[in-house]
């Protein structure tokens, strides 16, 4: 019977969702700082996730906390190195420039990824070992739960940041308005290469852990990517609430339309939903419109 | 916020201002004013095939021809829009994909099926150009990106009609009547004229009226919609042309090579053509047949390296944009011009023609111009006038920016408007010019009300007006900013600008003509090559309002046009504005310069916090309590 699959599909939808979310608050943090849409993000979480699997073989004695660890700190470097070098350089160029400059470094991620670890998909072992419990008719691995506390613990810590650390008002007293930030002595640059190294992290973490469910190759991260900045815009782009919102539906639907029309094109499916609300809603679910001045 | 706007002044070499000036300078019909270059192209691609001796040369050239005709697409776009596709792979693959089903499994002939092909390919790209190009910002990257997916995964997976991931074989060669384009270089023969066909037709259209618009939009575009151009509808337009393109290289890729697999479209051959635009110079047309060229060679010369590939494409993308963002290309031609500078820069100005003392070039025309009587010198009008506005209401969230806010101008008539800061002036006009949409009320010009219409629908039902900030085209020269602003007295489109037809070469010239009076009449008639950004402030300011003057509008709405010019200056512009009254143009003046107000303005009408607090004569006013109490407060000496 068809609604027996419902909590399954649910909990799967829920599970990518959140992977979706991580990643589209990585669009997010630099939307918010620099206006700009990072093409490299959906490198970001490639790039972590096969940092992990090569920190794994090369020192299998390391705690997975530290190889957790390790790979987000790698790759919240090269998200800075992306800002601090090309990016600041051309910081004058139009936003066209910017955003393609962001295209160009994602390929070369890309490509420097699979010279470095080849074409072939790899694998990351489950956390908690893979025996499903149950849980209402669904199927529940123990690295969906993970996934879902982990998410939670990043959110509860962005918000603590954003909300209670000076650092964080600043960021978000730089993104409102960065000639007054810059006015009252607030380094925007700084915070900039800070919002470029958390994306780079979050996009790892979401890389590391999404990579036990479906492995991980060098041409995974655009498709990742794409569903994270579909659920961005789903949740209203820019929004930090819009989009774990967004990215949680985004999976949730994504799930659905898998198990119920066509797996086949379950990759197509957030693409459509994607220009569907360009179409329909451009300022996304929970988003406002934007007032453009001359 | 766009970083970088105002210290572009030079202009990128693919818009530079020699290539502005020559637009629509060439009598001849039909032939392209780039025909030098197009013949020197012309005489290659017909030498080529004499020197070269092998096939496999010539199918490089084929393949260089395709990438070519998308890339020129793709830099139209560019150009006009100021925005990339990174999906134009999937237009390339539907046109190759829609003509070989319908030719191998339907037995459809060639011509049917090349037209099926081309509307879907434009269907689609109308569809989803109608969403994506409303918005600001690089969503159109995106959606792009994302409809190059979707394409993907539908050729891969309707396996019984495309043939899924394993291809599509046996589509039929072209022939044209009786020659059958079976060999490599009977396809170069077939291709390469198409190119320079479309090459030259996309040059005729950049130099036209149109394509001045489309440069315009991609500057600026909400100016240029109040310059009477349909932004919106231009860059559908040449975002569909740009699939067009996309399209016919798909159709002759399909028919050329006979098999086709999805792999071929996928988003990787986007991002190929996106670099090929880029080292070419992001919207230089020429520049994107060069980039094609490079871009193709370059893998078939490290064929060793096959697993570079992607790194290279990254790594060159990346490069070029960050250090000769303007195009590799373009900065390698233009290396030669570096060492010996030329003795005729055009930056360099001649001293005879330094900008005018100020104020002289209003003298010269003072017998009929009105000198300082506003009231009397003007004629008047008493008929009914030429706009009103009528109990215009706007919120912006909690904050009440106008409400219900009347106000009459008759033709021949100034009306100053004038208030605090923040007291709702700025916003009226932009309600007036429709960049604003009022919660309530209404404007009328003479008769029809605006109610609904967009700011170039606005524009062209006789509405000029000029900006706080003046808003120039730095990227054009003195002539084409005035040719803009003459955009709605022209009528040539997309077809009669990309054939250069008799008609709309007449009509250029007509144009031209006028631009060049307007600009003799505004002063600034030794300046129509100038590129903008040499002229000073006030003959940017005067540049901004012939350009207004130029589509011949019945109400001009200038706002603060004395803002930052010394009292010489802001006489010289109060000596044109007269001029303007005396041709019989309605004005409404927002300006803080009491001297300019006092001076022009029939009748002023006083806004505080959104309300109109006051109306009468420029002397009525000045001894109106509550307009005395606005601006100096009302805490008179001794009362609490």
């Amino acid at each position: 019977m068809w609604w027996n699959l419902f909590p399954q599909f649910f909990v799967s939808g829920i599970t990518s969702g959140s992977l979706y979310a991580l990643i589209a608050l990585g669009y997010c943090l630099i939307q918010n700082a620099t206006g700009l849409v990072n093409f490299a993000q959906g490198e970001f979480v490639m790039l972590g996730a096969m940092t992990a699997i090569a920190l794994r073989q090369a020192v299998p004695s390391l705690p997975l906390p530290v190889v957790f660890a390790l790979s987000m700190v790698l790759v919240a470097l090269v998200g800075i190195l992306l800002e601090r070098g090309p990016l600041r350089r051309s910081r004058n160029r139009d936003i066209l420039t910017l955003v393609m400059i962001t295209v160009g470094a994602s390929i070369s991620l890309r490509g420097a990824t699979m010279l470095l670890w080849g074409k072939n998909a790899h694998a990351f072992p489950p956390l908690g070992g893979s025996t499903p419990m149950l849980f209402w008719k669904a199927a529940v691995v123990p690295q969906t739960l993970w996934i879902l506390f982990l998410s939670v613990v990043v959110l509860v810590l962005l918000y603590g940041f954003y909300h209670h650390t000076l650092l964080g008002k600043a960021m978000r007293g730089a993104a409102d308005n960065p000639v007054g930030a810059t006015l009252i002595g607030i380094s925007v640059g700084r915070l900039v290469a800070l919002a470029f190294g958390m994306s780079g992290a979050l996009g790892a973490l979401a890389g590391i852990l999404i990579t036990p469910l479906t492995t991980m190759s060098y041409d995974t991260g655009l498709m990742l990517g794409l569903k994270g900045f579909a659920g961005a815009i789903l949740g209203g782009y820019g929004s930090v609430p819009g989009a774990v919102a967004g990215g949680l539906l985004l999976g949730i639907l994504e799930s659905f339309g898998a198990g119920f029309i066509s797996s086949a094109y379950k990759d197509a499916l957030a693409f459509l939903i994607l220009l569907g609300i360009l179409f329909l809603r451009p300022a996304g679910l929970f988003g406002s419109k934007t007032v453009r001045r001359l | 916020m766009k970083p970088g706007r105002t210290l572009s002044a030079a202009p990128p070499p693919g818009l530079s201002n020699e290539d502005g000036s020559r637009r629509g300078s060439v009598g001849t019909p039909f032939l392209p004013s780039d025909w030098r270059m197009l013949g020197a192209l012309t005489a290659l691609v017909l030498a080529l095939p004499l020197i070269i001796r092998t096939d496999y040369t010539i199918l490089l050239l084929n393949i260089i021809g395709l990438n070519s005709l998308v890339v020129l697409g793709l830099n139209l776009m560019i150009r006009a829009t100021g925005q990339v596709s990174l999906g134009h792979a999937a237009f390339y693959g539907l046109g190759a994909y829609v003509s070989a089903v319908v030719g191998v499994t339907f037995q459809w002939p060639i011509l049917p099926s090349l037209l099926l092909a081309l509307a879907v390919v434009t269907l689609m790209g109308f569809l989803l150009s109608l969403p994506t190009l409303r918005l600001e910002g690089h969503y159109l990257v995106m959606a792009t990106l994302g409809f190059n997916i979707i394409v993907t995964i539908v050729f891969n997976q309707m396996e019984d009609i495309t043939g899924g991931p394993s291809g599509f074989p046996g589509i039929p060669k072209l022939s044209l009547g009786p020659w059958r384009i079976a060999s490599d270089r009977d396809f170069y023969f077939f291709l390469w004229p198409l190119v320079i066909l479309l090459l030259a037709l996309s040059l005729n259209l950049m130099n036209s009226r149109t394509g001045r618009a489309l440069e315009a939009i991609h500057e600026r575009e909400l100016t240029t919609r109040t310059l009477g151009i349909p932004t919106k509808r231009y860059k559908v337009a040449v975002f569909t042309l740009s699939t067009l393109y996309a399209g016919i290289g798909g159709f002759c890729y399909a028919h050329y090579v006979t098999f086709i697999s999805p792999k071929t479209f996928d988003i990787f051959y986007s991002v190929q053509l996106v670099t090929m635009a880029v080292v070419g110079g992001m919207g230089n047309l020429w520049g994107g047949l060069a980039g094609a060229a490079l871009l193709t060679c370059l893998p078939e010369l490290l064929q060793k390296f096959e697993d570079f590939y992607v790194l290279l494409y990254g790594l060159m993308l990346m490069g070029v944009l960050v250090f000769f963002p303007q195009g590799l290309l373009p900065f390698l031609t233009s290396l030669p011009g570096r060492w010996k500078k030329s003795p005729r820069d055009p930056w360099e100005v001649p001293s005879s023609s330094r900008p005018a003392e100020v104020g002289a070039p209003g003298e010269r025309n003072s017998p009929e111009g009105p000198d300082e009587d506003p009231g009397s010198a003007a004629p008047v009008h008493q008929g009914p006038p030429a706009m009103s506005v009528r109990d215009l209401s706007v919120h912006f969230g909690g904050l009440q920016a106008l409400y219900r806010v009347s106000l009459e101008v008759h033709p021949g008539r100034i009306v100053g408007l004038i208030g605090p800061n923040g007291a709702g002036k700025t916003t009226l006009l932009n309600v007036v010019s429709g960049l604003l949409k009022p919660d309530s009320g209404e404007v009328f010009l003479k008769e029809r009300s605006l109610r609904g219409l967009g700011p170039h629908e606005i524009a062209a039902a006789g509405l000029g007006r000029t900006f706080q900030s003046v808003q120039v085209y730095h990227r054009m020269n003195v002539l084409d900013n005035v040719l803009l602003g003459l955009h709605l007295r022209g009528r040539s489109g997309f077809w009669a600008g990309c054939w250069r037809t008799p008609g709309a070469g007449r009509e250029e010239r007509r144009l031209k003509e006028e631009a060049l009076g307007l600009l003799e009449s505004f002063g600034l008639g030794s300046r129509e090559h100038w590129p903008v950004g040499r002229l000073s402030l006030l003959e940017q300011k005067l540049l901004e309002l012939a350009r207004a003057r130029a589509s011949d509008p019945s109400v001009l709405l200038l706002d603060e046009p004395a803002g930052g010019l010394n009292p010489r200056e802001s006489q010289c512009l109060v000596e044109r504005i007269s001029e303007l009254r005396s041709q019989g143009l309605a004005m409404v003046l927002v300006e803080h310069d009491m001297n300019v107000v006092m001076g022009l303005a029939d009748r002023v009408v006083v806004l505080q916090h959104g309300t109109r607090i006051a109306e009468g004569t420029p002397r009525e006013v000045q001894q109106d309590p509550r307009v005395i109490a606005a601006y100096l407060g009302n805490r008179k000496p001794g009362v609490r």
